[in-house]
This record gives C-alpha cells, structure tokens and sequence, in this order.
C-alpha cells in the first residue's frame, strides 16, 4: 500500500496535533513528578529547573522514616502520610464493597423485573446522584455527632455511599441488561435456585460491569476531600486528601514533600485507571447515557 | 455445570421469582413488586437515611435562626435566612462568579472536549497513546489537581512564570492568584484539565456510534469537509454535546476542593461561587441557618439543571416509562 502526498502530509497534521494533545495532558503532571525527585533548593532555582539535575528519593523514603535523616518543618505531615493512605484505603474498599452488594440486589431488579414504581425507583436514583455534596453535608455533620461517628471511618464510607451508589445501580442495571436472559432461565432449568444463578451465572457474566463500578466507587471514595475535611479531625480517620491538602495551606511545609505527597495520592487511581482502561471508558460512557 | 439441587430457602419457599416469570406473561409481572422491592430495600434504606433526610433537615434548618456561635438558639424565622441571602451582597457577587466561572469551564470544556474527541477518532501514530494518557488528568483526586496548580501558578519559582519568561512572552514573573481576573482563569484553566477527559470521552463514543456510510453517501454527494461535519457529525453528537454540558454545568456549580486549595475564594471574593459561599457561611462563619439556605439555593440549581438531564435521556428512550 503507498500513500499519497497528501494523505502522508495528513498522518503527520494529525501527529503533530495528537502530540500537542499528549503534552498538554502530561506536561501538568510530570512538573509535580520532577518535583517530587528534586532537592528543596533545586525547586526554590529560577529559572526553574526542568529535569533534576541531582536526583533524589528522599522525599519519598522520609514517610517510611519521618524523624530519620532529615530533620525537616514537614516532618509531622510526613509521618501523617501512611497512615492517611490506609485510612484511605480502607474507606475506599469498604465503600466500594458495599456498592457492589446493594447495587447488585437493586441494579438486577431494575434490569429484569417490570414492576409498579420502577420508573419512580430509576428517577429517585438518578436523582440522588445530583445532588451537591455541599447540601448534605451540615445534616450529616449532626447526625454523625449525635451517633458519636465523628473522625470515624465508617461516618465516611457510608456518606461516600450515597453519592456512589446511584451511578453503580444505574451501570449495574446496565450490565445485567446485557446479559441474555435465556443465560438464567437455562441455569434455573438445571435446577439451580434463585441465589445460586445470581452467584454463578449473572456476575460472572456481568465481571465487567462489577469491576467497573467497583473502581469508581473506589475512586470517588479516595478522592472526595469535602466530606473528609468536615467529618474527620485526627490520624484515626484523616485520609490522604487532607493529610495533602494540610501540606497545601502550610505555608512552613517543604514544597518537594508537598510534591511527593501529592505523588503518592495519585498512584492508586492512576494504577486502576491504567489495568482497567478499556473497563472505564466503557462504563463512564454506560453511565452517562446508556450503551 | 455441576450445580446440585440444594436446599437454600431463598428467595421464597415454593419457587423463585424468575421461575414464576417464565410462566407469567413476561412483560406483566406485579406479583414480582414485592420481590423487586424487597432487592432494593438496602439501597433505598440507605439513601433514605444518608440523602433524603440530610437534604429535608437542611431546608428545616435553613428556617431556623441557628448559629453555632450560639448553639442554644435554634429559632423558626420561615423564610427569614432566604430574605437574607437575597438582600445580601454576598450572594450576588457569588451568583455572578458562578455563572463566570461555570461558563468558562463548560465552554472550554466542551470546545476543547470536542477537538481531541474529533483527533483521537482518526488513526494515527500514537493515537492510541494518546487515549491512555487521558486518564492522567481524570484520575487525579482534585486536591492534588489544585495543588499541582498552585505550585505551577505560583508568582516566585513558578513553572508557567518559568515557562513565559524564558520563551519572552512576559518580562518579569508575575502572581497569577494575586489579581482577581487572573484568578478566577487560573482557576478556571485548572478545573478544565480534569474535567476534559470525562467530555472527550463521552463525544468519542457517540462520534464512533456514527455509521460510516452515512459518510460515504456525503462524500459522493460532493460534500466537504465543514459541511460532512455540519450535516452528519454534529446532528449524531447533538445528543451527547447536550449531556456532557449538562454534567459539566453541574460538575463545575458543585467545584469545591479545587477551590479550596488553589485560591480560597479570592482575592477578594473574585473567584467565591455559591458553594464555596456555602462552605465559608457554614463553616467559617458558623451561621448554619443562613448556610443551609444557601446549600438550598445550590440544590435548586443543580436540580433544575438534572430534570433537563433527565428530559435528554427520555428523548432518547433510555428511561422506559
């Protein structure tokens, strides 16, 4: 096959645009990665510093050893910054793990059965998922006082919960929709019952659809920052969001710290987004319309 | 498959729903609506508890006279705090920005949106490269988005300071927070990066969604490049443009950690929207009275905005009635 002249000057119209696309994506990103390998007065140099010209991993190895070698103004917030990924991580697991149950129950029988309020039911879900988190979040700040759920992780996963769940349902219904029926009657036929069909036959046909909505629970969970500001106060329920943006507002908070924190907040959801790429663009798209 | 006959009492003790499905006529089935309910009980019970209450103790809250400052006041004033807020400056100047800011954003969203959806639909060298490296901007939680910002924004070792000086664009290094216009686009700008993605995204599926023909068929009409996109491309996209503006408007009223690390609401209150005046009459003030009328403006808004949301999706048969 040759290209012709003005089919080759296309092909590189349309690289040198993608390679423009590709920078504005990653230039922002790769300024805070640099960052997070340079010695504090490298980054204080101007001109800036593009690659750094000395190296190091020292921003990273002072949160495994906070009050080691280097004793620094921002040694309290490093030692916060594992500590703040588990609390993270746990309130993003469990979040996601609780929309996967119940989106299933209620996103199956909105795929399957035709029932009176059904369309009452796909609305009120909908509906939910709109609401701003800035509305919720006084009433919920009383109701976890008054239960004594303050700066506990569970006031958090469940409160993710409600802003989560709605998009699982609705992708989950999608999914199952998906799946042909005839897939559930043959396994009811063979004599399985109600529950043994769900388990054996309609998730792991529909994995795509729970790994999905498992990753943007998770996601929205590690990421939210108001609800965690608002409902935690110490180490026993900071997640890692704070514990960054603590960095932020500190003024006295060395910037390459502030860097590789920012660094490591990011790693988990770019892991996912990575492994699963073909999974999230489904699903985002699934999500908002419907295909 | 090896599945054995076992005793497992769910769902009900004679036969299981589905089973009766198969014998009733498939579309009619209101015996199954208590099983139906009976599966969304859990979510329901949870967004009964965790959303529909919190929203309705707002609005209860919103016409009481309740400060913190003074907790022991909790007094009905009707819709004295809403008075407030529409006498008050304060919500104006917020109301202002948010349209500012929410235009912005949704402009640049979607015009930005739309030309990377229309280059990674082409084939090209690195395209596929190209698409992965859109979930970098998605994926980053928006405090660390704000932060990264702030730092490339910022008026001493700033990277675009950095950047403009030495390609001589700009004399001296300048502080991009610090004058309320610059602000609120530096803002703006910051907000943008994330959201883009989800946009392109979206456009990129309905753009795929387009049978090739219909191309074929205007080619052989003799139909340039402009009008292929006037009278095929754009009338296929309609739909979804309408559905990412929709999302994004809301996206954008609701921006909050952005905000929080990248400017606070200044200078000034030149990039304060009616959120962050939600956060900082809440929060800051402690007047949760006049806070949770101002949460309720948001709602209002951003409900409005999700009843057209859900219009598009009737229109397009995704809701079946």
């Amino acid at each position: 096959m040759t290209l012709t002249g003005s089919h080759r000057a296309k092909t590189i119209g349309l690289t040198l645009a993608g390679m423009l696309v590709a920078l504005y994506l990653l230039a922002p990103f790769s300024w805070l990665v640099l960052t997070s390998f340079m010695h504090e007065r490298d980054v204080l140099s101007v001109p800036p510093q593009w690659i750094p010209q000395d190296a190091t991993l020292e921003n990273y190895s002072i949160f495994f050893d906070p009050t080691g070698t280097r004793a620094i103004v921002g040694a309290r917030a490093a030692a916060q910054m594992l500590p703040g990924m588990l609390n993270s991580l746990i309130a993003a697991l469990g979040t996601a793990l609780l929309n996967l149950v119940l989106g299933t129950l209620a996103g199956y029988s909105l795929a399957r059965f035709d029932f009176r309020g059904r369309t009452t039911l796909l609305l009120l879900y909908l509906g939910s998922r709109m609401l701003p988190g800035i509305a919720l979040i006084v009433p919920l700040y009383l109701m976890m006082k008054t239960y004594g759920l303050l700066d506990n992780l569970v006031a958090l996963i469940v409160t993710y919960l409600t802003f989560t769940l709605p998009f699982t349902i609705w992708l989950l219904r999608n999914y199952f929709q998906a799946v042909p029926r005839s897939l559930e009657e043959a396994a009811l036929i063979d004599g399985c019952n109600w529950l043994q069909m769900v388990t054996k036959i309609l998730l792991p046909a529909a994995a795509p659809g729970l790994v999905a909505a498992g990753m943007f629970a998770f996601m929205t969970a590690w990421n939210d920052y108001l609800f965690a500001v608002i409902l935690t106060s110490t180490m026993a329920a900071k997640t890692l969001p704070v514990v960054v943006a603590g960095f932020a507002t500190d003024v006295t908070t060395e910037r390459t710290l502030m860097a590789s924190g920012g660094v490591m907040a990011v790693i988990p959801p770019l892991v996912l987004a990575f492994i699963f790429q073909r999974l999230i663009v489904q699903g985002l798209t699934s999500g908002a319309t419907k295909d | 498959m090896q599945l054995a006959h076992s005793k497992t009492p769910l769902p009900s003790r004679d036969e299981s729903p589905a089973l009766q499905a198969r014998r009733a006529p498939s579309r009619v089935g209101y015996e199954r609506s208590g099983f139906a309910f009976l599966l969304n009980a859990p979510a329901l019970i949870a967004l009964v508890l965790l959303a529909a209450y919190p929203i309705l103790s707002s609005g209860w809250i919103s016409l009481h006279k309740y400060s913190l400052k003074r907790p022991r006041i909790f007094a009905f004033v009707g819709l004295g705090n809403f008075r407030e807020l529409l006498a008050s400056d304060e919500f104006w100047s917020a109301l202002w920005v948010t349209l500012k800011f929410t235009g912005l954003v949704v402009a640049l969203v979607i015009s930005l949106g739309l030309l990377i959806a229309l280059l990674l639909n082409r084939r090209f060298p690195g395209s596929a490269l190209v698409r992965t490296l859109l979930l970098i901007p998605w994926a980053i939680p928006p405090v660390v988005n704000g932060l990264m910002w702030q730092w490339i924004y910022d008026s001493k070792v700033g990277a675009l300071n950095g950047l403009l000086v030495s390609l001589g664009l700009l004399r001296d290094y300048r502080g991009w927070l610090s004058d309320s216009t610059s602000a609120l686009l530096a803002l703006v700008w910051a907000d943008v990066w994330n959201l883009v993605p989800l946009a392109v995204i979206l456009i990129l599926a309905a753009l795929q969604r387009i049978p090739g023909e219909l191309y074929d068929a205007a080619r052989v009409d003799g139909a340039g490049a402009f009008q292929m996109f006037r009278y095929v491309t754009f009338p296929w996209l309609a739909q979804a443009l309408l559905i990412v503006l929709i999302l994004q408007t809301m996206a954008a009223i609701r921006a909050f950690d952005v905000i929080y690390v990248l400017t606070a609401g200044g200078p000034g209150s030149s990039t304060t929207t009616l959120t962050w005046q939600t956060f900082l009459t809440t929060f800051e003030s402690l007047n949760f009275g006049l806070g949770n009328a101002y949460a309720w403006t948001v709602s209002v808004i951003t409900l409005s905005l999700a009843v057209l949301y859900f219009r598009v999706l009737y229109r397009r048969g995704e809701i079946e009635a």
